[in-house]
């Protein structure tokens, strides 16, 4: 978080807080508030998928286990995950005596995992949740897999209100943006010399399409969205550049003293926002987070720039 | 098994109008032509050629040429140049045309060390990622050293060593990966080796390094020429031949290690640059030091061109350093048959350890019940959400559901791979052969991942046939690539290590492209009894015992192929029959364990060991007591690897690995 804000610090520096935009993130952080419910209830459903994890709880329904929940905690982060929540193990290849020890009710994976089903099925109903790699459209696959969830866990009229109250905050949010805002690179630090840059088929890419914003990367992707290219490739794009964190160690120094980077065109006229960590796979509270934090970026840099 | 000389690659494939000068020179304009195109691309040459010093500040293609294209033009001539010369220096010392800058382990602990200070030291990186790698790259050549400090740094046991350092590094690095995926996936890329930059702090970095390796390695130039002489002749030379070893490879080390630590791992330049260089023809050490690394700097720039040429269509980026890698396999492959090995000669050395045993019969009774006491807690003793749990041996459903299938399947693998390791030792002599050293696991491996990615959510027996597919497929390059020799163990050996470094080329290409599926494919290549169910686990529990019992028959060819070809076929065996018989059996068992456990494990090679140390001298025996051994560590290897971080599991074959390798070099220390 540190490296991150340091990055955006000028903005800060410069922004001068004027109502409006005060008002723009209450908003926000209101319709975001609304979409937590009050009070979540146990359940006796897993899940080895951290996606589908984020969407449970965020229908009011908590995961009896799920699997790698550190890293979950570390990658992920919000919604938070109760304490009751049971660590399954690794997410390849979660603990079976363990699983079948918790006896649940249903098993929830991804196709991702598909090559466990044979075993997992043994312990309990294993259903799937496409939403990555099995469709061009993730969006829409969210959509559905969400509603799927909502069946699943008896909350159809949650879900209802999850993908409405997303909507919604899309539809706010775009009112909100500046006028002709410029085309976005949205990327990911691997290392000083690499992102990964999100385009087609990314979650990220679905919130940009939804606020009207262009994504400057209309280069291939693979089925997860992304792109891996070195920073060169970015080069001749004329882009505002969307940093989502976190930056791996020494990348933050390292390119302060990059040519390269420096005389980037987006860095060059201060065009650069650094969010806060997103987990780039996940469902539609991550989608939502990646909304606030992304227009919170943006609204701050117009302020800026309107000094 | 006696290292392949310098001196036995044959000359006859030189042509005399190539020589290694026009050689380079072709290389060089081919270099040349490929920039060019790549360049026009984006820039015409006269602007880009300014952009070299003084790039436009308003053209983003004169400053992406100035901090991008030009540095990597260069880092890629100063890299390559490095690891040729490395490469040169290591088989010189090493007397063995196959070294290479990784063969010490050099990359594998610069590797391990940047993994682990990610994780657990992160604050370590500011001092530079340089530092970092060269101090790992520097300690696991150490290990290196120290293993083989008692042989005098034998040649021969120096390569061991460092493909045991190089295998155990490796697992662990892979331990580490299982479980902080996310945290380690940018230096995924650095392990695939890429030479993408933006700005000349590189090239700044390296050059002055590399300049004063080069310097020092004229300066050796002629103690060095000694060793191409026998220990005895150089030593009556008056020459301290553990200190020149020592202080050339150390040399060889530091210039790895700043290249590797700048770029990243590059395989295959520092081995091909020095062996196409003799081929053509170049014999002196001194030329063969100037148009190797010469021609290093133009082979590694000529790919990366190629490469910046053609990759940009696709989604995800191809690392230089693991398309040399597979690209050097061939290579490899078409080598081994050049180099001329000598033939049938007695092979004692090492396969003698330990007294042969009056009494055999106690001994086995006690792995048996050693075998039966591990059967009976990893079925009975586990771990729960509630902690330790001990459950009575009455028939329970958790016992029957999931700790039977893997005991059985841990202790079948177990069984294959130390009748596999107990055949390859004995047919070759060797006492470090294993079955995963031919290659036969790694083309499993190949294959099961090649399945895994492109036909994703593939059923159990779609991957076993594709599997055992692979396994055949690489049996028939061994067969093929070996039948004119007769099947000279070394030459078999050889092309295992081929095979391999493929695998190795094709698991850092994935891994860099950060697919999350990534993880589902190291689960995979880890080994792991995780996915067998019961019936699958008395189907290789099954076939174990039958293969182990078919290699019964075999035990008079076992008891007198060590004794080296002709004394073997003057007592009367058909060699070369009886070598494709027990390869092909070879095969079999170790592809049929590779599907179950993976294709990193020691236990093929440790367990034939075990049973040699333990006095089992006699073919059946050493084959009935490895088998047993084999067996008991597995079944440990599985339970403590379910057991270690629970709920986590650590695969068998990882647990075996690190089980096996920590013996091996305390074993080879002692050789």
């Amino acid at each position: 978080m540190t490296a991150g804000s340091t990055l955006s610090a000028s903005f800060v520096a410069q922004a001068t807080f004027r109502t409006r935009t005060w008002g723009v993130l209450a908003a926000l952080l209101l319709l975001l508030a609304s979409t937590l419910p009050a009070r979540a209830a146990e359940s006796s459903i897993v899940t080895l998928d951290w996606t589908v994890a984020e969407t449970m709880l965020a229908l009011g329904v908590v995961p009896m286990g799920v699997a790698q929940l550190d890293a979950y905690r570390d990658w992920v982060g919000s919604p938070e995950m109760p304490a009751s929540v049971v660590d399954l193990g690794l997410r390849a290849q979660p603990n079976l005596e363990l699983l079948a020890d918790l006896d649940p009710s249903e098993i929830l994976i991804t196709p991702l995992f598909a090559s466990l089903e044979p075993r997992l099925s043994r312990i309990a109903p294993v259903t799937t949740l496409g939403i990555y790699a099995t469709s061009d459209d993730p969006w829409a696959s969210m959509l559905a897999a969400t509603r799927k969830l909502g069946r699943l866990t008896g909350r159809p009229e949650a879900a209802e209100r999850l993908i409405a109250s997303t909507e919604t905050q899309l539809a706010q949010a775009k009112k909100y943006l500046p006028e002709n805002s410029p085309a976005l690179l949205v990327v990911q630090f691997m290392d000083e010399r690499h992102v990964r840059v999100f385009g087609e088929r990314s979650l990220f890419q679905g919130v940009l399409s939804r606020l009207g914003l262009d994504n400057a990367w209309q280069g291939k992707t693979n089925a997860y969205g992304f792109s891996l290219v070195g920073l060169e490739d970015l080069a001749e794009l004329k882009a505002h550049l969307v940093v989502v964190e976190p930056l791996p160690t020494g990348v933050e120094e390292q390119l302060a003293e990059s040519g390269l980077w420096q005389n980037l065109d987006a860095v060059r006229r201060d065009q650069v926002s650094t969010l806060p960590s997103v987990w780039s796979f996940g469902g539609l509270p991550s989608a939502q987070r990646f909304t606030y934090l992304l227009v919170e970026a943006l609204t701050q840099n117009e302020r800026a720039e309107d000094v | 098994m006696s290292a392949p000389r310098m001196s036995d690659i044959a000359s006859r494939s030189t042509r005399p109008w190539l020589t290694p000068a026009w050689a380079c020179v072709l290389m060089g304009l081919l270099t040349l032509v490929l920039a060019w195109w790549v360049l026009n691309t984006h820039l015409d040459l006269s602007t880009a050629a300014g952009a070299l010093f003084a790039p436009a500040q308003d053209d983003i293609a004169q400053i992406v040429a100035h901090y991008s294209w030009w540095p990597r033009l260069g880092i890629s001539l100063l890299s390559g140049g490095g690891l040729a010369l490395a490469g040169v220096l290591m088989q010189q010392v090493l007397r063995n045309p196959l070294a290479a800058p990784t063969t010490l382990g050099v990359a594998s602990g610069a590797n391990l060390a940047l993994l682990a200070v990610t994780l657990m030291a992160p604050g370590l990186l500011a001092f530079g990622r340089e530092w970092v790698a060269l101090a790992g790259g520097g300690l696991a050549m150490g290990l290196v050293f120290l293993l083989a400090w008692r042989r005098g740094l034998t040649p021969m046991v120096v390569v061991l060593a460092g493909l045991v350092v190089n295998l155990y590094f490796g697992a662990l690095g892979t331990v580490l990966l299982l479980f902080h995926q996310e945290e380690l996936k940018g230096l995924m890329i650095w392990g695939a080796g890429s030479l993408a930059q933006n700005n000349w702090d590189g090239v700044m970095f390296l050059w002055p390094r590399l300049a004063l390796g080069f310097g020092l390695a004229l300066l050796l130039l002629k103690p060095l020429a000694i060793l191409e002489l026998d220990d005895a002749n150089a030593r009556s030379l008056g020459v301290s031949l553990k200190y020149l070893r020592l202080a050339s490879l150390a040399l060889a080390v530091f210039i790895t290690g700043c290249v590797v630590s700048v770029v990243g791992v590059i395989g295959f330049i520092g081995l091909a640059a020095p062996a196409i260089v003799r081929l053509l023809g170049a014999r002196q050490l001194l030329s063969r030091l100037i148009w190797s690394t010469l021609f290093g700097a133009l082979l590694l720039a000529a790919t990366d061109l190629m490469l910046q040429r053609f990759s940009g269509a696709l989604p995800t980026l191809i690392p230089t350093g693991a398309t040399t890698a597979a690209l050097g396999a061939p290579l490899l492959l078409w080598l081994i048959p050049r180099l001329r090995l000598k033939t049938g000669q007695p092979q004692s050395q090492g396969i003698a350890i330990g007294k042969r045993r009056a009494a055999i019969g106690p001994w086995l009774a006690g792995l048996g019940l050693a075998l039966v006491t591990a059967m009976v807690v990893a079925l009975c003793v586990g771990q729960s959400a509630e902690g330790w749990q001990w459950q009575l041996p009455f028939i329970q459903d958790s016992m029957i559901q999931w700790r039977l299938p893997r005991l059985l399947a841990a202790g079948g693998a177990g069984i294959m791979l130390a009748v596999a390791g107990t055949l390859i030792q004995r047919m070759t002599g060797n006492p470090m052969a294993s079955p995963e050293v031919l290659g036969i696991s790694s083309g499993t491996a190949i294959a099961l991942i090649l399945t895994l990615l492109l036909l994703p959510g593939a059923s159990q027996l779609t991957l076993i046939g594709l599997g055992t597919l692979g396994a055949l497929m690489t049996l028939a390059v061994l067969v093929a690539l070996n039948k004119r020799s007769g099947f000279l163990p070394e030459r078999l050996l050889l092309s295992g290590v081929a095979i391999t470094s493929l695998f190795d080329a094709l698991r850092s290409f994935i891994l860099a492209g950060g697919d999350p599926r990534g993880q589902q494919i190291i689960a995979w290549f880890s080994g792991s009894t995780y996915y067998v169910d019961l019936p699958t686990a008395l189907i290789v529990s099954a076939l174990a015992i039958v293969l182990a019992l078919a290699a019964r028959p075999f035990a008079r060819w076992l008891d007198l192929l060590p004794l080296g070809a002709t004394t073997a076929s003057a007592l009367g065996v058909a060699v070369l029959r009886s070598r494709l018989a027990l390869l092909v059996l070879v095969a079999l068992l170790t592809a049929s364990a590779t599907l179950v456990v993976g294709p990193l494990s020691f236990v093929g090679l440790l367990a034939p060991h075990m049973a040699r140390f333990a006095g089992f001298s006699r073919a059946r025996e050493h084959l009935l007591s490895a088998a047993l051994i084999g067996a008991l560590l597995m079944i440990v290897a599985d339970w403590l690897g379910r057991q270690l971080l629970f709920p986590s599991e650590v695969p068998a074959g990882l647990v075996a690995s690190l089980l096996g390798g920590a013996y091996f070099m305390w074993g080879l220390r002692r050789l």
